[in-house]
């Protein structure tokens, strides 16, 4: 084999001519009861990506009722249409198919995959856990109970007791302040009429959306979509969220958990909504600061400090002002010192603003990295759902990268200060007290809370 | 309305579903793997070498896992954090792994960035030497520590597969210890074993290089020459002589954790990845635990309502296979009543218990599954990578789909009566800690210490 000149190894080699991004092309239907259909074909593997998108999260359920929606999702296909639940599972296992409800705030995302020799079959069996639930009180008290068994057990995990914490301390009363499936104490008063109630008036075809993409002909498959669900009917209720407001602006929390191997830590505070004006450049900020390997936090804890295998931030963005949450598991000894480099790392972001590097980094991140976040159809109908669920523009993915490349370092310093002052910030540490509060008590007033109740 | 003109797309199933694929070796006795699909602007670099934890010496346990930590530390031309910065800044995804039998780095980019993965993999397989430090060796060194506290030490039940594999295999079998590796041996590493360790496993004719995606394969083998093509053989590392498992049952123990409630793992040694029952021993998980009809999740969960969680899987190594059953206990359930139950519905699998329609239920899982794990070119090049270094045949990527349509109910019974056997057990109990107690373990009978 011949090689065209020496090779210099010094320096990186040039990107050569990048390929446009071309989406899929999706057509779309809507139905005389409001139910929409988007649709696109991508016939590389025989295999189709299915999500039905409701109105039907956690932020819409009575406050007595909390975790209705999770176990409205869960029940879906315990008993539907004249089916057992047995029936009903070894229906969905004999076609090989894979069927999901995952419940948030916003919605309910009913989630399909199935090879698209059975996509007849698949949609016969979303039509009935759909439009035909049973909820047998029987099978609602069996669900409810693997429910609460599930968050005793969740519980163990010192990530998600840290999570959970953290939100209830900087959201309150907020429906923001407990998880989306709800906490024992309403979960376990839930029956079979609640849940009923709850799919009744919210699994309903006006704002639901069905999102499709695989192998399959656009058309055919909206008429087989149409033929199960053109008779659905109930007219839709969108809820309003409140507007979040500062529970509790800074603090430093302690949730003693004996034992711990680790100090697991948490700095968050209220953050921002999905269509907020500022998205891009506190998108940006964050992926400065924390959301990439080679931001700043994760340079100094791990790569300088070696404390942590990896520390990371985000905006949980929502329909509402979802939690900013920097999260790390850092060794016990190094919780104070964790802590005060992350304040420190928020505060340099307005102190020493993004230079070219660090700005090309983060751009380049977010946009070229677009034709992957869109290659299978699983990637396809989850990059859809998102921007129907949140109301972006039509061509929000088509325009993102355009977006992202017009923000200017000022505005992510403007983002970086009214969205994620370092002043406001919670800090939360799920860690074994012994080891780790006189250190803490260095760093802010400690009040502490047992692992186990509260 | 819009509407589609499109002709409908061909309808096929995915017995058909196949991957073009070309295979070179280079001089320098590199395999090359490329699989063009030129549906997305990207392409997946993938290159796994032939060592794992099992081919770590005593009293370094986790090398392997550490030293893949370090080949992201940079090179001779490449600056230290510079690697995952060139690739994110290209808008790609990176990350690497180490297992029992092999270590894979690998990107999914931008294909007009494709030069850039070879530069960066060419760069630590031939020039990593002169890049490392005893500083990175430490500051990594203490990553991996903390990755193993985050991961297992405090995680509930984080403890409980590497307790399964001691009480397994004998002192000094490759298979014995896991891939994170303990405390001391970490403590232990020094510079001087990094560079015996590169030197011995990281020559080019001990990897497969695996490209997949946008690309024209006859220009990316020129590439892939230029970039790896001048970078030595080395003599080949001895293969590990990994000692089939002793049958002589009996294997239990017990250690208490952080949790609220019990978790029992049976490990049965079971058909390895090369082995021809391989895909029979994968879909009895599938029969086991995969939906909610499966064996384990009817009798356990709806029926008996022992349990609040239940997996069945198999670990696709290149030796001595592992079968695993794992069940949660829900409160108030002991583990070992969940152990009589689960074992149960395991003998249920032999003999005629079996229907024609639960095992077609399951082949068509699993066949979803793999469509699943290949429809993406990083999953198809790992696949590709992982087939050629433990089989030495990337094709049986291809082969898979056939190979699991053809299980039959017969070979379903007969392999479950061989494997599920006493004496091929291995049964650990996950039990709550005793109040006011350390949360330590307490030894299975008949093991030694750590």
């Amino acid at each position: 084999m011949s090689t065209a000149g020496a090779l210099d190894r010094t320096r990186p080699p040039l990107s050569e001519e990048l390929r446009p991004l071309e989406l899929p092309l999706f057509h779309r239907f809507r139905l005389d009861n409001g139910l929409k259909l988007l649709v696109a074909e991508n016939p590389k593997l025989p295999e189709v990506s299915l999500r039905l998108i409701l109105e039907a999260g956690a932020a819409a359920e009575q406050p007595e009722l909390g975790g209705v929606a999770e176990l409205t999702g869960r029940l879906l296909s315990e008993g539907a249409a004249g089916r057992s639940a047995l029936e009903m599972a070894a229906w969905l296992d004999r076609l090989g198919a894979a069927f999901g409800a995952s419940v948030g705030y916003d919605v309910a995302n009913l989630s399909m995959h199935f090879l698209s020799d059975v996509s007849d079959g698949a949609l016969d069996y979303l039509r009935a856990v759909v439009r035909e639930p049973a909820f047998e009180e029987e099978e609602v008290a069996r669900v409810r109970q693997e429910r609460l068994d599930e968050i005793e057990r969740h519980l163990d995990e010192p990530a998600v007791l840290a999570d959970l914490r953290l939100i209830r301390a900087i959201y309150g009363d907020h429906p923001y302040g407990r998880p989306a499936g709800g906490e024992p104490e309403t979960v376990a008063s839930l029956g079979a009429a609640g849940v009923a109630g709850f799919h009744a008036e919210r699994y309903v075809p006006d704002g639901a959306v069905l999102i499709a993409c695989g192998a399959l002909d656009a058309r055919a498959f909206s008429d087989a979509v149409a033929l199960r669900f053109d008779d659905w009917t109930g007219a839709g209720a969108r809820s309003e969220l409140p507007s979040p407001s500062s529970a509790s602006a800074g603090g430093l929390i302690l949730v003693d958990r004996e034992h711990s191997a680790q100090a697991e830590i948490r700095v968050g505070r209220i953050g921002m909504e999905y269509a907020a004006p500022d998205f891009f450049p506190a998108t940006l900020a964050n992926a400065i600061l924390g959301g990439l390997f080679n931001s700043r936090i994760n340079m100094n804890l791990r790569e300088d400090k070696g404390w942590t295998y990896g520390a990371r931030s985000s905006f949980r963005f929502r329909r509402g002002a979802g939690p900013f949450v920097v999260s790390a598991a850092v060794e016990s000894a190094a919780a104070a010192g964790a802590f005060r480099e992350i304040l420190a790392e928020i505060q340099s972001l307005v102190k020493r603003p993004p230079d070219d590097g660090e700005l090309r980094l983060a751009k380049n991140a977010l946009t070229l990295s677009l034709p992957r976040q869109f290659e299978t159809p699983s990637l396809v109908t989850r990059k859809v759902a998102t921007q129907q669920i949140y109301e972006l523009p039509e061509d929000y993915w088509e325009t993102y990268a355009d977006r992202v490349e017009a923000v200017t370092p000022e505005e992510i310093v403007d983002a970086a200060n009214s969205r994620i002052p370092s002043e406001s910030m919670t800090l939360l540490a799920v860690a074994s007290s012994a080891e780790v509060r006189p250190m803490l008590e260095e760093v802010g007033d400690v009040s502490v809370e047992n692992a186990e109740s509260g | 309305m819009s509407h589609s003109s499109s002709p409908p797309p061909r309808s096929r199933d995915a017995s058909e579903v196949s991957f073009d694929f070309d295979e070179r070796v280079l001089d320098n006795g590199l395999r090359v793997v490329l699989h063009e699909d030129r549906a997305a602007p990207i392409v997946a670099v993938h290159l796994m070498y032939h060592v794992g934890s099992k081919d770590e010496r005593a009293g370094r346990r986790g090398f392997a896992h550490l030293f893949e930590h370090l080949l992201f530390q940079g090179s001779q031309h490449v600056a230290e954090s510079e690697h995952f910065k060139f690739i994110q800044n290209a808008g790609g995804t990176l990350n690497g792994s180490t297992w029992f039998d092999r270590t894979n780095y690998y990107e999914t980019l931008p294909s007009s960035h494709l030069d850039l993965a070879l530069w960066l993999e060419s760069d630590r397989m031939g020039f990593f030497a002169p890049g490392i430090t005893q500083e990175k060796l430490d500051n990594q060194r203490d990553v991996v520590k903390n990755e193993r506290r985050q991961a297992y030490e405090n995680r509930p039940y984080g403890l409980a597969f590497e307790t399964v594999l001691r009480m397994a295999y004998p002192e000094g079998h490759p298979y014995r210890h896991p891939t994170i590796g303990f405390m001391e041996d970490l403590d232990a590493a020094t510079l001087e074993n990094v560079h015996e360790f590169f030197d011995s496993y990281y020559g080019p004719n001990n990897a497969v290089l695996v490209l997949a995606g946008d690309f024209d394969a006859k220009d990316a083998l020129r590439r892939i020459d230029r970039y790896f093509g001048e970078i030595p053989p080395r003599p080949r590392p001895a293969s590990v002589e990994v000692p089939p498992p002793a049958l002589d049952g009996g294997r239990r123990g017990t250690i208490e954790d952080q949790v609220h409630v019990p978790r029992v793992y049976l490990m049965y040694h079971a058909p390895s990845f090369n082995e021809p029952d391989f895909e029979t021993s994968d879909l009895l998980s599938h029969l086991l635990s995969d939906g909610k009809s499966s064996r384990l999740h009817h009798e356990l969960i709806y029926d008996k309502r022992i349990a609040g969680e239940v997996h069945a899987f198999t670990w696709p190594t290149e030796c001595a296979g592992m079968f695993f059953v794992v069940a949660t206990a829900r409160p108030g359930v002991s583990a070992g009543s969940l152990e009589e139950a689960m074992l149960e519905s395991i003998s249920g699998l032999r003999g005629d218990g079996l229907s024609e329609d639960e095992v077609e239920g399951a082949r068509n899982r699993a066949r979803r599954v793999l469509v699943q794990q290949l429809n993406g070119i990083g999953g198809r090049a790992d696949a590709f990578a992982h087939a050629a270094v433990l089989r030495g045949e990337p094709g049986y990527v291809n082969d898979a789909f056939a190979r699991y349509r053809e299980v039959s109910l017969k070979g379903c019974a007969g392999l479950a009566s061989e494997i599920f056997d006493d004496t091929r057990l291995v049964a650990l109990h996950v039990v709550p800690a005793t109040e006011g107690e350390e949360a330590e373990g307490k030894e299975a009978e008949g093991e030694e210490a750590e």
